[in-house]
């Protein structure tokens, strides 16, 4: 589109403080705007940083990995792996380097193809028993009894636990997470929940280490590429990732989806309802519209020049993926949600963030090197769970007629987004 | 020797190949992969090549021994 039809906000200087403040954790996109359109390289001088908020900025960011890393470490300094983590070690403590490759790759196989298709049938399954136990009711709440219930379950599935064990593992989950978000009281009990589900796993890693099972743990413990396995620790650190990476985020799509259908969009859920397939569109143009994770964090590895602006070595630089998503460079009426929109690649994301249609795609898994290894799994579980509900509790409505919308703990600390309540009822 | 190539009728452009192994892909500016070489005269570009093949969910890179 050219830049000359595009309306522009009101040039205005940013206050760096409008970052910390309820209303951009409310609404962070009236910001966004005014960064895009005026400030399309910001140095925050008062948090120590720089963000890109354009399209085409965080693309070329991503696909850099000359001059933007993710690597939490410093070159120079003593960094000890796991330390500053309520996971523990894992791969999103590593930058673009070949040990990230190896870890990646001994365990991106396994979400992706036939692999994820041999857990399909257990989803369905796990959504079903979910959606059983709120029949029976005319109101229910969807975050606390649906959401946040299915990815957890399905990833303790998956790494192949007894069911016995999903109800406490699911409070492990709740604690972990809370641990992220928050800090203080919570990052302790984050600490503790975590230490409690590793001395659980321990003797069941060691069991099925050498041993050649069909659960997701037993192919992490044994998987193997080039000769290389990982490490005990480095099995721990990943499932408590699964955990953060793969049920929050998940979760927090689905309570989303839910929410655009009824009070953004609730015109076309007539749409999805008579076409399933739809499912599809709604979850691409959710992770576009309002993305459930809006910030990643590169460093810059040397100097870089982006629209006339030197951004120095060794800066910290926030890309708002968020933002990129509603660039009006890119997208029409970007902050219109809408499921039938032909600017947007609908179908299954890619690495590179290039499609044969070419279409542009969301940012909302990243791109490049770092870009989500869950992609197909998020996708399928969010619409598998989504469709169920649908099929099996009928159509739902919403019990109030406003709601205080999408909000984050907090965007800057990857605080991911979604409605802390969603309250429906039948229609 | 060993050559490899890419169908990129095939290619979905995922970026599997250039992500993993840059020693012998890289990404053009329409996300497609191109070959950094075609004849694989070293027994790490074979390496490799064979791993981008075994990887690509496409199965859209040929390796000829
Ligand atoms: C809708 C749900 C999800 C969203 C919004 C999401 C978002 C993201 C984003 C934005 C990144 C990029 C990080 C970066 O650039 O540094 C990422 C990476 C990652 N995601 Fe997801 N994700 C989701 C689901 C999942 C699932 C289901 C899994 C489980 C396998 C998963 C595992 C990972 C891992 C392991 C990485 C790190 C990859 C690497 O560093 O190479 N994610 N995710
Ligand atoms: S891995 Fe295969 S599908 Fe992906 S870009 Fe390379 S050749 Fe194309």
């Amino acid at each position: 589109m050219a830049e000359a039809a595009i309306q522009t906000a009101p040039r205005t200087d940013i206050d760096p403080r409008e970052f910390d403040g309820p209303a951009f954790q409310k609404n962070p996109f009236d910001l966004y705007k005014r960064l895009r359109d005026h400030h399309p390289v910001y140095h925050d001088r008062f948090h120590n940083r720089w963000i890109l908020s354009r399209y085409w900025d965080i693309d070329t960011a991503f696909q850099d990995n000359g001059s933007f890393d993710r690597a939490q470490y410093r070159p120079g300094g003593p960094y000890k792996f796991g330390t500053n983590h309520v996971f523990g070690p894992n791969i999103l403590e590593y930058g673009n380097s070949n040990e990230h490759r190896r870890l990646r790759n001994i365990v991106a196989g396994q979400f992706v193809g036939q692999k994820l298709d041999d857990f399909i049938p257990m989803i369905h399954q796990i959504c079903e028993e979910v959606v059983d136990r709120l029949k029976g009711s005319d109101t229910f709440e969807l975050v606390t009894q649906f959401s946040s219930q299915v990815p957890i379950r399905v990833i303790s599935n998956m790494l192949g636990l007894p069911r016995e064990d999903e109800d406490t593992f699911v409070g492990w989950y709740h604690a972990l997470i809370a641990g992220l978000g928050f800090g203080g009281e919570h990052l302790a009990r984050g600490v503790a929940a975590r230490n409690e589900m590793w001395a659980y796993l321990d003797p069941i890693i060691d069991a099925r280490t050498g041993k050649d099972g069909e659960d997701l743990l037993s192919r992490i413990c044994n998987a193997e590429l080039a000769g290389s396995r990982m490490t005990k620790e480095e099995v721990k650190g990943f499932v408590a990732l699964l955990l953060a990476a793969g049920g929050d985020t998940t979760d927090k799509a689905i309570s989303n989806m839910w929410y655009h259908l009824m009070y953004t969009r609730p015109d076309q859920l007539d749409a999805v309802i008579a076409d399933p397939d739809l499912w599809q569109n709604v979850f691409t143009e959710m992770m576009r519209y309002d993305a459930v994770v809006h910030t990643q964090l590169r460093y810059t590895t040397r100097e870089v020049v982006m629209h006339d602006q030197v951004i120095p070595e060794r800066a910290g630089v926030i890309l708002y993926l968020g933002s990129g998503n509603r660039d009006e460079r890119v997208f029409r009426n970007p902050d219109t949600f809408d499921i039938q929109r032909d600017d947007l690649h609908m179908g299954r994301e890619n690495r590179s963030g290039r499609y044969k249609d070419g279409k542009p795609g969301h940012l909302g898994f990243g791109i490049g090197q770092h870009f989500c290894m869950g992609y197909a799994m998020a996708r399928q579980e969010s619409q598998i769970a989504c469709m169920k509900l649908l099929q099996l509790y009928g159509r739902p409505a919403p019990r109030d007629a406003t709601h205080p919308g999408i909000t984050s703990p907090n965007i800057d600390s990857g605080g991911f987004r979604s409605p802390s309540e969603l309250w429906l009822r039948k229609a | 020797m060993a050559k490899v190539r890419i169908d990129l009728d095939t290619c979905i452009r995922a970026g599997e190949c250039y992500y993993n192994h840059p020693e012998l892909f890289r990404m053009n500016d329409n996300g497609e992969p191109t070959l950094l070489a075609r004849e694989l005269d070293t027994p790490e570009l074979i390496r490799h090549a064979r791993e981008a093949a075994v990887v690509c969910p496409a199965s859209a890179i040929i390796v000829e021994e």
